[in-house]
């Protein structure tokens, strides 16, 4: 199979860059995300990120559109829609199934994020198969292969002296073209596929929840939650987003930002009603959206099983603990 | 098991079976080896989740909040931390002592979560503490009605010794202000706004926080100097009350040294108004909540 040695890696990353946006995983400033690459910047690809790719294509605060009244005239000026064609390098199956959860959520059922849009239809991933799981990995109990990711447009595999790559896509297989200089044939096997040791039974789960929701057990699940939004910034696909605007000279510019289920803003309504007062209305929410809501909508799981959640939560209010327990207790 | 697991196990059951309390709130194990997290006990078949071990770093009064003002009765592990943080809940009355069995836990200072996931358990022995027992100058609760174990001599050490309050505060005080305003940036720009800091905090006791207000005090989109702004803020606030228990940092996701901002406020009280630490009693005013004519006035 073709491959790139691991001495040609920055080489082949060089020649991607040239004609590309490229983003790799990277530890900057202390935090681990995906970063526009640059020959000083080391690919960081022994575990993966602290923070999602979900934020090149849905960023954390994005600017939609400004205006400007003069009198009885409004100029408006779209800001967002930028199009630039960009690769992302190293993304890991289960962050890929995270980006086809935000592509469902975003392109699908009839309508279309322009924002979104504008940044998915351009970009081109290559994937890179997990050589080994972390402790709090636990991808494979939510229907992600650690060493395969279907939807990615070439995958890659590590092995000991470099990383084979494939192509998925018909994209890949003009990347592949267009690039095949910068490859050469490895004569090393596809490495197996590690397992994770971290395991959430999801067998029956979505009927099951489905006649939980007035369960006495969100109570108590929910008594350690600070509500806190690291749990749904840190997942790949928590996708809820509110919009703001702010005035600047005269400017007043509409903008996104993420939005958290577990804020007690998020469900305010005007006059002072919060149909979700408590932590235990907040947690259910989360927790039913990603193991019942979105497998009825999309089916699919709304956890992919990368973890983030698990490792970063200040409580440890695990997602894996969780659905022992809404196993275990009685509909 | 350690003897002080068992103890807290007898004791939780026993005052829920003479239904002295509702409710005892302590630690339990967590998912992995290296963290151990708050568990709320109401009954007795469930006292055996309860443990103490050194990772109990979560400061338990916090939770006090949830529902401050109920006249529930609850029993409450307490380490040095956790007891000053009750006793400013109750200097501000957000909880009623009374309705408070406080059991004091001596602690040596608890091991470094972080640390310990990424170095493994074989190295479970020589664990460095966490960040925020290094500085910790009460080990022993300062308020309780039981003590379980004995007192450790950590205090001492720290009131004589080296063990620094204020250590790491230096290197900020000596940076121009340019050098400083860059290093907040750098820190800053990777805040996510996730508020944990803020959830976690036991000083942060206000019932409608002002980030929670739409866009009175700060708006929501997610900027190098908003994430600032909103450090600055709550820095400010929390100013006088915050009792150093450092839980804010610990919590932080993306490691912002939050409580270097914190301890050099707490340094600047001590310069200006005298020698005070949070939540030591609750009696003595905190020196920005009350005044006094002898208070350094040279601005006006």
């Amino acid at each position: 199979m073709k491959g790139i040695k691991k001495s040609q890696l920055s080489n082949f990353l060089q020649q991607v860059s040239a004609k590309y946006s490229l983003y790799v995983p990277a530890q900057v400033d202390g935090v681990t995300r995906f970063q526009k690459y640059s020959s000083e910047r080391e690919p960081f690809l022994t575990a993966n990120t602290q923070l999602s790719p979900k934020e090149l294509f849905f960023p954390q605060t994005e600017q939609l559109y400004c205006y400007e009244t003069h009198k009885q005239e409004v100029k408006v000026e779209e800001l967002a829609a930028s199009s630039e064609p960009q690769v992302l390098f190293g993304v890991r199956p289960c962050d890929m199934q995270a980006i086809g959860v935000l592509d469902d959520v975003f392109l699908g059922k009839g309508y279309e994020d322009v924002y979104y849009r504008a940044k998915r239809a351009n970009t081109l991933i290559i994937a890179l198969a997990c050589s080994q799981a972390e402790a709090t990995c636990f991808c494979d109990s939510m229907g992600v292969d650690p060493a395969f990711a279907p939807q990615a447009d070439l995958m890659m595999y590590e092995t000991e002296d470099g990383y084979l790559i494939e192509a998925l896509s018909d994209q890949g297989k003009d990347f592949l073209q267009e690039f095949s200089s910068a490859l050469e044939e490895l004569r090393s096997e596809k490495p197996q596929a590690p397992a994770c040791e971290l395991k959430a039974e999801t067998d029956g789960l979505v009927e099951k929840l489905q006649k939980m929701f007035e369960h006495s057990v969100w109570a108590e699940l929910s008594r350690k939650c600070i509500n806190c939004g690291t749990c749904t910034y840190l997942c790949p696909t928590c996708h809820c987003f509110d919009i703001e605007s702010k005035t600047r000279g005269g400017k007043e510019v509409k903008f996104r930002c993420w939005d958290s289920c577990m804020y007690k803003e998020y469900t305010l309504m005007a006059g002072g009603h919060n149909p979700r007062p408590t932590k235990k209305e907040r947690v259910r929410q989360r927790f039913l959206h990603k193991l019942q809501y979105m497998p009825e909508r999309y089916g699919k799981w709304g956890c992919v099983g990368c973890g983030r959640c698990i490792d970063k939560c200040p409580v440890n209010l695990d997602i894996t603990k969780v659905i022992r327990e809404l196993r275990e207790v009685e509909a | 098991m350690n003897q002080i697991t068992q103890e807290m196990r007898n004791l939780a059951k026993q005052l829920l079976e003479e239904e002295k309390v509702q409710l005892v709130m302590g630690w339990e194990k967590g998912s992995f080896w290296y963290n151990s997290t708050p568990v709320f006990v109401s009954k007795v078949e469930d006292v055996d989740k309860l443990i103490w071990d050194e990772f109990c770093a979560a400061n338990l009064a916090t939770y006090l909040l949830d529902d401050r003002f109920s006249d529930e009765k609850i029993a409450l592990f307490v380490k040095g931390c956790d007891s000053r943080a009750v006793n400013r809940l109750v200097q501000d009355k957000q909880v009623k002592r009374e309705n408070l069995y406080l059991i004091g836990i001596p602690c040596p200072g608890m091991k470094s979560a972080k640390a310990a996931k990424e170095l493994g358990q074989e190295t479970k022995e020589e664990l460095p503490l966490e960040d925020k027992c290094i500085y910790c100058t009460h080990h022993n609760p300062l308020v309780y009605d039981i003590l379980l174990g004995e007192e450790v001599a950590l205090d001492d050490i720290a009131a004589t010794a080296e063990v620094s309050r204020f250590e790491g505060v230096e290197e900020i005080e000596a940076m121009t202000p340019d050098e400083r305003y860059a290093y907040w940036q750098d820190h800053y720009s990777r805040c996510i706004r996730c508020y944990a800091c803020r959830n976690v905090c036991p000083a942060c006791n206000c019932t409608e926080c002002c980030f929670d207000l739409g866009q009175t005090w700060l708006e929501r989109d997610v900027t190098p100097t908003g994430n600032q702004v909103y450090g600055i803020i709550r820095a400010f606030h929390v100013a006088g009350r915050c009792i150093e228990c450092g839980e804010c940092e610990r919590v932080c996701p993306m490691d912002i040294p939050i409580m270097k901002l914190n301890r050099k406020i707490a340094k600047d009280i001590e310069e200006l108004y005298g020698p005070y630490e949070a939540g030591l009693d609750t009696e003595t005013p905190p020196p920005l909540g009350h005044y006094k004519t002898e208070d350094p006035d040279e601005f006006m």
